[in-house]
């Protein structure tokens, strides 16, 4: 049994946006704007999805699944590019690269030996499979780079100093790297911990809905979130290690690359 | 050795073709008006300095054959702000043996390799009797940060030890004590460059003025002393 949800269903989640608006502009909170702003994107850009998934899975052909996955990793890179403050230019490439790996690890992993699903590209579930993992990881990627520049600006005399002393790259950059690796964790971490008590995680909130026994829907929820926390961590680990060594120069001197704002400054 | 500073304003050479030598044993006294490179010129020497390029060698070898790690344990630069790193006292002295560069063949651990008893011993002789290993870092004052830090960097012995004003924030009195230790240091082998707003001490060998890109011996001690007097901080 599936209750549909029809246009009226959208119609009032549009309402209860707008009115929880209107209450903010009345409390004077600067936030009515880009709230309907969210909702308008959130409502289009899911849509959106869900008629190209629909396409997708009737099409049902391998270059079409990868094809799309391929363009959520670009922009995944790009949402990644926004939230991280403060870090500098082209880090394009790791961050393209380090998705990549934990997706190809994902897919591979907890598709092809867990899952397997027939055909094994089978687009209903590689792709809401690679969006999860994604959205999981493009938040821990741009929190822990964020904090690891950041880190590396304020530890600026620890920095040399440790420096002076004979520290290698690494050992002087290590505080940075494990605080921002921590931190970048801990989202995951506390999802993981908090799931089946204070939250019904939306993987199996959506399979129960859907009508699947939540006993199934239990078991696939947890491949999923403990997949995705391991490859976060692989993730975060990943571009941390590869992008270290910007913050030195030759001879191993302590020197920041200059933060790459300029641009964009539009939206918020 | 040439240093020359990025900024909006384009291009700035602060000295160019500079030339200095120094021997184990002697103290050499760096000093010059505010802006006129001084602590460009130590961390050069420590090859930690962004902004120069030059030719650095220690009793005939050149700093671009060994590596970053090996040059900088034998030239150690003391940077003017102590930055001590650990909980305690001890902790924060013993780092420099958990790095990788200073760990012996037969890994002994940090501890065995500078005992309680030594860096007590280190501490006391520069008056600092009243510090305990186990206090933790932060609640040392400034004066005390300073001594730590020079006795985190003395126990590593560095052939050459470049001093950045490490007696700044010091009384008179500790000071001079902190100015005897690098005597010693310097009788001991080491050489040791100072850089130093305060008046001559009668410890340096030598004094040097850095100013306008050039350095230059300075002229008899007397008239020296009053110039930097006029620029002390």
């Amino acid at each position: 049994m599936y209750f549909a949800i029809d246009n009226w269903g959208l119609l009032i989640a549009v309402v209860m946006v707008l009115i929880a608006a209107g209450v903010s502009v009345l409390m004077k909170l600067d936030i009515a704007k880009s709230l309907i702003w969210a909702t308008i994107r959130s409502l289009v850009q899911l849509l959106a999805m869900g008629f190209i998934l629909a396409y997708v899975i009737k099409q049902n052909n391998v270059w079409l699944v990868f094809g799309l996955i391929v363009l959520m990793l670009v922009a995944a890179t790009q949402i990644t590019l926004d939230r991280a403050k403060g870090i500098p230019k082209g880090l394009v490439p790791l961050i393209l690269l380090s998705l990549t790996v934990t997706m190809l690890l994902m897919v591979s992993i907890v598709g092809e030996l867990v899952v397997r699903p027939t055909p094994w590209y089978a687009p209903q579930f590689i792709v809401p499979l690679s969006g999860m993992l994604l959205g999981n990881t493009v938040s821990a990627l741009a929190l822990g780079l964020s904090r690891f520049f950041n880190s590396m600006r304020e530890r600026y005399d620890e920095v040399n100093t440790l420096l002076a002393l004979g520290a290698t790259k690494w050992e002087a950059a290590k505080p940075s790297i494990i605080s921002s690796i921590t931190l970048g964790l801990l989202p995951t971490i506390a999802t993981l911990a908090s799931s089946g008590i204070v939250t019904i995680p939306g993987m199996m909130a959506g399979q129960i809905i859907a009508g699947q026994s939540p006993v199934n829907a239990a078991k696939y929820q947890f491949v999923v979130l403990a997949a995705i926390s391991a490859l976060t961590l692989l993730a975060d680990s990943t571009i941390l290690a590869l992008v270290y060594k910007r913050c030195f120069i030759s001879y191993d001197r302590y020197f920041m690359p200059p933060a790459r704002t300029a641009g964009k400054k539009a939206g918020k | 050795m040439t240093a020359v500073a990025h900024g909006d304003a384009g291009d700035k050479v602060i000295f160019n073709n500079l030339h200095f030598e120094i021997r184990g044993g002697e103290i050499v006294d760096i000093t010059g008006p505010s802006g006129s490179g001084k602590s460009t010129l130590l961390t050069a020497f420590a090859r930690l300095n962004v902004n120069t390029a030059g030719t650095f060698t220690l009793d005939g070898v050149d700093s671009d054959s060994l590596t970053p790690q090996q040059w900088r344990e034998r030239v150690a630069y003391l940077p003017q702000t102590s930055v001590l790193i650990g909980e305690t006292v001890i902790d924060a002295i013993r780092l420099p043996f958990t790095l990788r560069v200073r760990t012996s063949a037969d890994h002994e651990s940090a501890e065995r390799r500078l005992p309680d008893a030594l860096v007590r011993e280190t501490l006391d002789s520069m008056g600092c009797e009243d510090i305990d290993l186990t206090r933790p870092v932060h609640e040392l004052s400034g004066g005390q940060a300073a001594r730590v830090s020079l006795a985190r960097t003395l126990l590593t012995h560095p052939a050459v030890l470049l001093a950045d004003e490490v007696d700044a924030g010091l009384d008179d009195e500790n000071a001079n004590k902190v100015a005897d230790i690098l005597r010693a240091a310097a009788d001991a082998g080491t050489a040791v460059v100072r850089i130093r707003h305060r008046q001559a001490d009668g410890r340096a060998n030598k004094i040097i003025v850095l100013a306008n890109g050039t350095l230059s011996d300075a002229p008899a001690q007397q008239p020296q002393d009053k110039a930097q007097e006029g620029q002390a901080r």
